[in-house]
């Protein structure tokens, strides 16, 4: 027969300081695994959110983003009529060859320089990335010194905010509109006219080329196509690949965020086992009139496993209470692939506040497993005499 | 029985409680600790050297785009720099991702010279400088991949369109001893020499020389093709670590979280250890023992636990990372990992400060109470 469970919630409420205090450490412990995860989490889902499974992006073999890639314009001519590329209504190859360029730009914030990538593009682009879309002013006219922002830069650099003039290149560019790209990796860019661009950078060949399959199975022939061709000594792979590759940012995060989660964690548990082994020492009389009532030894170490528990998830959800406030900030950080800033928002998703609670279960679990054999293991005549 | 025997008495009453304590802290001070190195090695200067002296010189626009190789001599020529060493970030893979470290090519000439806190035998340097083809590794780098002198080693290029192989010459020793360094030469001729240098880096003659050289270097090719940014050697790297994002933040509040929760779990079991003591204390008090005095010995058992714990967490981290090899851990974010005689002041002046505050409460009321009433309550 089970110990009531009301007995456990008695307990925890008469003890309330000790309740409190462990309450709150497990909970601390589960805030800070929750917020590191959500920042690790906003990251990798700014590069699997970016991406359509029927764009090709192509780049030069051997690198491994486009910001170290070049593609001959001579290459281009031949990607631009590959069998199976898509075309748009006027029956023109959905190919948007790109020139990509690192700037250094001050932030607002602290005036401290980071890495933007700067797109050149033609209205191709805009079509192969429908997420893009324009939020205030307009788009980037053709042969014009205009530029077009994602809000993230536009919030977050200086001189990036809409009719201010960013200096980079040889000239001026007017910031002409900003551009919201969904949870995407464009929304940390700056978009031009590709012919432009090259221009200001004394750019012959492309960066990267990107282009729109007409079937997964076109996209497959295609990409062998272009791998197998010696003369382009290019590489292609699915838009979505390329950016699940730069997940691999978020990588050292999540190591970091375990690494001190199960630090944390173990020090919280043996704080619940502290408050768990007092209980024990000052119910030892409590425990033998259960036995003398006719609790098993084994209700009696489950009753005391299930408080130690109980205690541990309330701290779960106070927890996932105190680390709920950072969900949707935003901030930025080094693609390390890219060396390109990219901003993100913190991230808490229902899977992370269960990952969470289940964190303090486990907590619970281990640090009242011992207080709670030592109480199933009392002798009940003993303990009856005490005190 | 002395103060201090009485206090050790009761440390040493409850066994299991004051070594879960202490472990509790221990493993907090030890993440602390961690912490707070993240941030020393970040922000880390070389102690030797003349690091003080040197600037990095890059274009302006981006890191991304080169300077033109001509910009040497003019360079040179800078009233105030006694140096001039070109440099320039590779990128390459050695074999594959994961094996990740950092190389460049430079001038064999300067380098040593240039970034003086590092050493080669004269041998070996005489031997890379020789050769076109040669290259030098650091200690901690050759010892990872357990390269010997005479080793071709092979590193495909990522930026730029090429593979190189290299002939090791030399190992070099110092305080960052990840790095691997070639002729640029060789590079530069591998590209079908586009005369490009990624950074220069100068030594000013003197430290008072340094920001005024870094103006004019920046006036002289200002409206240039290729205008320059040039900075000290120090703030170029806190530049990189500006790009990480807000990482003084992040930690510090992670670290502030961690503090609290060593401050709930101490004061916890101070609590709960006073308390259980109240007809004790009670005592006491009727022996003469008086109210400041209690208060003084509860407060200076709380102290000594936490300490213990936070002596046990720190020195713990300073051993743990002497022989973990964080480098190889990180991937190469780290280079260096160790755990400073002041992070370890700061982690033990903390942990007394967390003892002695969270013995505050509980024994300023138990100091209070009348004894009578503290009798009558029964455990």
């Amino acid at each position: 027969m089970a110990v009531p469970l009301a007995y456990n919630i008695r307990n925890l409420r008469v003890r309330v300081f000790s309740t409190v205090m462990t309450v709150f450490s497990v909970g601390l412990v589960v805030a800070v695994f929750i917020g590191v995860m959500a920042l690790a989490r906003g990251l990798e889902e700014a590069f699997v959110a970016t991406g359509d499974p029927l764009n090709v992006v192509v780049l030069r073999q051997g690198s491994q983003v486009e910001t170290s890639s070049s593609v001959r314009r001579d290459a281009l001519q031949v990607i631009r009529y590959l069998p199976g590329v898509a075309t748009d209504a006027a029956g023109v190859p959905l190919v948007s060859p790109e020139v990509i360029v690192l700037l250094n730009l001050p932030k607002r914030a602290d005036g401290q320089g980071a890495n933007v990538l700067v797109r050149g593009l033609r209205a191709t682009g805009f079509e192969l990335r429908p997420q893009v879309r324009l939020i205030q002013g307009r788009m980037a006219r053709l042969g014009l010194r205009e530029v077009i922002v994602g809000r993230s830069i536009a919030e977050r650099f200086q001189n990036a905010g809409l009719g201010e003039r960013l200096r980079f290149g040889r000239s001026h560019w007017t910031v002409v509109g900003i551009f919201e790209a969904g949870r995407t990796a464009f929304g940390s860019e700056i978009w031009a006219d590709a012919t432009e661009l090259a221009d200001d950078f004394d750019r012959a060949d492309y960066s990267a080329v990107l282009l729109r399959a007409e079937s997964p199975l076109a996209l497959r022939t295609i990409t062998q196509r272009i791998d197998s061709d010696q003369r382009l000594h290019l590489k292609a792979q699915a838009e979505p690949e390329y950016y699940a590759e730069q997940t691999k940012t978020a990588g050292p995060i999540k190591i970091l965020g375990s690494f001190m989660a199960v630090l944390m964690a173990i020090g919280a548990s043996f704080a619940v086992m502290n408050t768990m082994y007092a209980s024990v020492a000052r119910r030892s009389r409590e425990i033998g009139v259960l036995r003398v009532l006719g609790f098993q030894p084994a209700s009696i170490l489950l009753s005391f496993l299930g408080e130690s528990v109980l205690l541990a998830l309330l701290g779960g959800l106070v927890g996932c209470l105190l680390a709920l406030p950072i969900h949707g900030l935003t901030t930025g950080t080094m693609n390390f692939r890219t060396f390109s800033d990219i901003s993100f928002a913190f991230r808490i998703t229902p899977t992370l506040l269960l990952n969470g609670l289940g964190f303090s279960l486990a907590m619970g679990a281990l640090g009242g497993f011992l207080p709670a054999r030592l109480a199933s293991r009392q002798p009940m005549v003993e303990t009856l005499r005490e005190g | 029985m002395g103060a201090l025997g009485f206090i050790w008495k009761n440390i040493t009453r409850n066994r299991r409680r004051t070594v879960l304590t202490i472990l509790s802290i221990a493993l907090s001070l030890f993440l602390l600790s961690t912490l707070m190195t993240v941030l020393t090695e970040l922000g880390r200067e070389s102690p030797d050297g003349d690091q003080h002296l040197r600037l990095v010189v890059r274009r302006a626009s981006s890191l991304g785009d080169p300077l033109p190789e001509s910009y040497l001599e003019k360079l040179k020529r800078v009233p105030g720099v006694r140096m001039v060493h070109a440099l320039s970030w590779f990128g390459g893979l050695y074999v594959d991702e994961r094996n990740f470290f950092a190389n460049f090519g430079c001038d064999p000439e300067t380098l040593f010279p240039m970034f003086n806190e590092n050493r080669v035998p004269p041998e070996q340097l005489a031997a890379f400088k020789k050769e076109r083809t040669a290259a030098v590794a650091g200690r901690k780098l050759a010892e990872r991949f357990k390269w010997r002198l005479g080793d071709k080693i092979t590193l495909l290029g990522t930026i730029y369109p090429v593979d190189l192989e290299f002939t090791l010459r030399g190992i070099y020793t110092g305080l960052d001893e990840t790095a691997f360094f070639f002729h640029h030469a060789y590079l530069d001729e591998a590209l079908g020499r586009p005369g490009k240098v990624g950074t220069f880096w100068l030594k000013a003659a003197s430290a008072a020389e340094v920001p005024v050289i870094a103006e004019r270097v920046d006036a002289m090719f200002k409206n240039s093709d290729a205008e320059t940014k040039t900075e000290t050697e120090r703030a170029f790297q806190l530049g990189f670590v500006a790009m990480l994002g807000n990482i003084k933040t992040l930690i510090s509040s992670i670290s502030s979280v961690v503090v609290f929760t060593i401050l709930l779990v101490t004061a916890n079991t101070m609590a709960m250890s006073i308390r259980e003591r109240a007809r004790e204390i009670a005592i006491l008090k009727t022996l003469g023992f008086t109210r400041r005095r209690l208060l003084g010995l509860l407060v200076a058992e709380s102290a000594g636990i936490a300490l213990a714990g936070g002596l046990l967490g720190t020195l713990g981290a300073r051993l743990f990372y002497s022989l973990v090899d964080v480098w190889k851990h990180t991937q190469g974010f780290f280079p260096i990992f160790v755990v400073e005689p002041e992070t370890i002041a700061i982690g033990l002046l903390l942990s007394v400060l967390i003892g002695v505050t969270s013995a505050a409460l509980p024994a300023y009321r138990v100091s209070r109470q009348t004894i009578a009433h503290a009798l009558r309550r029964t455990g």
